[in-house]
């Protein structure tokens, strides 16, 4: 097990340095955020003069050492339009994203990986028919049109939740249906071919022939050996969420990290994206990592390499 | 699964009772305003966009201001007096003090502009104050600025310098002022939930106008259709940053209205007149012909613009009445590109970013196309976009469509960025033109400076290396008693707002 960790934490700090290089050289191949911070009536002067105190008139390899240097210090640096920590911006965000993030979770979970359960069941009735359509009409909805027709609906016509911004769990709501409903269509899909798989299994004929009951089988046989592509699935969903938010962040003003990364694209605040980048690296390895060791708590039978 | 399912149906259920608390009744002391983003920095020094100046010029005050109607009238200085063409001396109010407690004095408002010109500062205003030579205190309560040569623009610039308190931005440093701001004006800092919301108190000391609520929150909501659903479901009372539909939807809202103001912004379409088609000045007429601005404002901006003959609108000194531009005419139009033969139909480029409205752009297009141009629309992102618009007439794109505000209402912020030869915006090269506009610059005498902006507009009008198109407006959504003034300038002073009984 040591073994077998250690081995892919090299990998993935590897992989890591990858990532930020690759970000903090394509950031700056269309110039700098200098044009963005001045008002119109600046000169070409003063556009100089502000890039010179800003650094971004160094060479690029100096200024590449110069962050990778703030960087084994821990240092994300400082954002050249908020002119504050990198750090003390995504700290802000970060409690957001993963609030959303959980609720979209739960809402895709909760009600995906049922609906899976009652499409690969009673795969020919009525109700799994009608929410396969509901699954369908969710996933293909865009958030930025379903966002707003909630608001509509439920804020401005209702009344019963607040339209946008944070607050109490009842800001969560709206933002976690509209991020989750569309997840929830994956979990469905995979949970039903899972299912489906293992129901062909000749275990489950021996089970059904020694009188298992259905429940009992489901339960106790089949769902467990069905959770592995679950969990997989939702290991990248939830990289997907923290990442993907961007729109429906936008949509209810949720302060999440997608939002502020977005804006820090487009205002060239090459230090917040570089930290964003960062930080997704680091869960999308800690994630794959993790949910490669769940693998062999749910079936005793997969032996991480080099465990022994 | 059965654990798995087990431990989201206990999260379900422990989340469903959290949601059954219920959402707190909204109280109505606060003042909530939704802004596009969150501010950016409330430093009123380092940085310039309209989300932070919003929130920071309730918390500072400024040497002078503009009133509603857009004449600078008086803030901290009282009273002004030019002492010679490079120096002028205000008198400072006596009876200000500071959020902290301390008094506003000279020394203040020396350090503040002293701040702000310093270079290694790295103001983005820089270049708004930068003419600015020496500051020197008089007495407590009376202050000189020296301007390198006669610089007619400086109260104009003046409005937007904010004074912050020396000693306690010399005490705390300029990091924690950034996150911790103490001004003079009618409102204090509260709290900055970054990412969330920025809450302001009533500075009841205030010594000008009291401020109507007594506690306002500005909040970061970027999509306007969440701003406007907002509005209509009484969570915030006043909004930003509006379009002409939206306003449209606001007529019928029993909540809600939209208040709409002329502003300070001229939209134009700048043409490069050093390369071909429009080094030929008969083309850029055929150009001025082509596009009809009244059918621009009247189908896509709901008839709240305004059209403009001369590159500036009437919130600007240098406003000259009675300029004749050419009027839509695609007759002449297509007379003129007929007459220049293959020329005509060289490939245009017509440079924007998606911040502009895009249907303007599209439209000015499609006009130019039915005069017999062939124009593409180069759509890149904002930073490339006035990278490439301010890289002089070599590089930058034969057409680039703009809106421009120098937020300082005056002629030279916007003729002569976009027309002398000396800045990287300008794709026009007339010694007349750059002749008229340094002499318009280099003096204090009113009457010279509008006899020049007059034979400027008429350059323009004539030779055309810019097509002014209309003045702009600012469209924010209020609650149905907001009263509320929009300035030109595009400020938002709270305590100028009330409500209605």
């Amino acid at each position: 097990m040591p073994g077998f960790l250690l081995r892919r934490l090299g990998q993935a700090l590897v992989t890591i340095l990858g990532v930020v290089t690759l970000i903090f050289f394509v950031q700056r191949l269309t110039g700098d955020p200098t044009y963005l911070l001045v008002p119109e009536t600046a000169t070409q002067a003063d556009i100089a003069a502000l890039r010179h105190q800003l650094g971004f008139d160094r060479p690029l390899p100096v200024q590449y050492l110069d962050f990778l240097g703030e960087l084994a210090r821990f240092d994300l640096g400082q954002s050249v339009v908020q002119r504050v920590p990198v750090t003390t911006i995504i700290a802000s965000r970060l409690p957001y994203t993963l609030m959303l993030a959980a609720g979209a979770l739960l809402v895709a979970c909760g009600i995906g990986v049922p609906i899976g359960i009652l499409l690969a069941i009673f795969r020919n009735s009525p109700a799994a028919k009608a929410a396969a359509g509901f699954v369908l009409a969710a996933q293909s909805m865009p958030t930025f049109w379903s966002g707003i027709l909630m608001i509509l609906v439920f804020s401005v016509l209702l009344g019963w939740l607040p339209p946008s911004s944070t607050g109490d769990l009842w800001h969560l709501v709206m933002p976690s249906f509209a991020l989750g409903l569309l997840s929830m269509a994956t979990f469905a899909r995979i949970t039903r071919s899972a299912l489906l798989d293992e129901l062909s299994k000749d275990y489950v004929r021996t089970a059904r022939s020694r009188g298992v009951r259905s429940g009992r089988l489901l339960i106790h046989h089949l769902a467990r050996n069905a959770s592995i592509p679950v969990i997989t699935v939702a290991a990248l969903e939830i990289s997907n969420l923290l990442a993907g938010a961007v729109i429906v962040e936008t949509v209810f003003a949720w302060p999440g990290l997608g939002q502020v990364t977005v804006q820090a694209i487009l205002a060239r605040d090459f230090m917040i994206v570089q930290g964003v980048v960062l930080l997704g690296a680091f869960v999308t390895v800690l994630l794959n990592l993790m949910s490669d060791l769940l693998y062999s708590l749910v079936d005793p039978r997969i032996v991480l390499e080099g465990a022994r | 699964m059965s654990r798995v399912s087990k431990a989201a149906a206990a999260f379900l259920v422990a989340t469903a009772l959290g949601l059954a608390a219920g959402p707190a009744l909204a109280a109505k002391d606060r003042f909530v305003v939704d802004l596009v983003n969150e501010p950016s920095s409330l430093d009123p020094q380092v940085q310039w966009n309209p989300d932070s100046y919003y929130v920071y010029r309730n918390i500072f005050d400024n040497l002078v201001t503009r009133d509603d109607k857009g004449a600078i009238v008086p803030q901290v200085a009282t009273a002004w007096k030019q002492v010679s063409d490079t120096e002028i001396e205000f008198d400072l109010r006596s009876d200000i003090t500071f959020h902290d407690g301390s008094k506003l004095t000279a020394d203040d408002v020396v350090y503040s502009v002293k701040r702000i010109t310093d270079p290694k500062f790295a103001s983005p205003q820089l270049g708004q104050f930068d003419k600015i030579t020496e500051a020197i205190a008089l007495s407590s309560t009376k202050v000189k600025l020296v301007t390198a040569g006669a610089y007619p623009a400086l109260l104009a610039q003046l409005v937007k310098l904010s004074i912050v308190p020396k000693a306690v931005v010399e005490a705390v440093g300029k990091d924690a002022f950034n996150l911790k701001p103490v001004g003079s004006g009618p409102y204090k800092f509260e709290s900055w939930q970054r990412g969330v919301n920025v809450q302001l108190a009533r500075n009841d000391a205030y010594w000008g106008a009291k401020a109507p609520f007594p506690a306002v929150t500005f909040r970061a909501v970027p999509d306007a259709a969440t701003r406007l659903a907002n509005l209509q479901a009484g969570a915030s009372d006043l909004v930003v940053t509006l379009d002409a539909d939206q306003a449209g939807q606001l007529k019928s809202s029993p909540k809600a209205h939209a208040l709409i103001g002329l502003t300070e912004r001229v939209a134009y379409v700048r043409l490069n007149t050093t390369k071909p088609p429009f080094d030929n000045p008969k083309l850029r007429l055929a150009a001025a012909y082509a596009l009809d601005k009244q059918a621009m404002i009247d189908g896509l901006l709901g008839g709240y613009d305004k059209q403009v003959p001369e590159l500036l609108t009437p919130a600007i000194f240098g406003w000259v009445d009675g300029i004749k531009a050419p009027e839509h005419d695609l007759a002449k139009a297509k007379a003129l590109i007929a007459e220049a033969g293959p020329a005509a139909k060289a490939e245009i480029d017509l440079s924007t970013a998606p911040v502009f409205d895009q249907r303007i752009v599209q439209a000015i297009q499609q006009m130019l196309t039915e005069a017999g141009f062939n124009v593409k629309i180069a759509m890149s992102d904002m930073a490339t976009y006035l990278k490439r618009a301010q890289a002089g007439p070599e590089t930058t794109s034969l057409l680039s469509f703009g809106r421009w505000s120098c937020a300082c209402q005056d002629a030279d912020g916007v003729l002569f960025p976009l027309l002398h030869k000396s800045s990287g915006w300008s794709a026009y090269r007339n010694p007349k033109m750059d002749s008229l506009l340094e002499e318009a610059r280099a003096t204090l005498d009113t009457n010279k400076r509008l006899a020049a902006y007059k034979q400027v507009h008429e350059i323009v009008a004539s030779d055309v290396p810019v097509v002014p198109l209309y003045q702009a407006v600012v469209i924010y959504g209020a609650a149905k008693n907001l009263t509320f003034q929009p300035t030109p300038n595009e400020s938002m002073f709270i305590n100028r707002m009330s409500w209605k009984d």
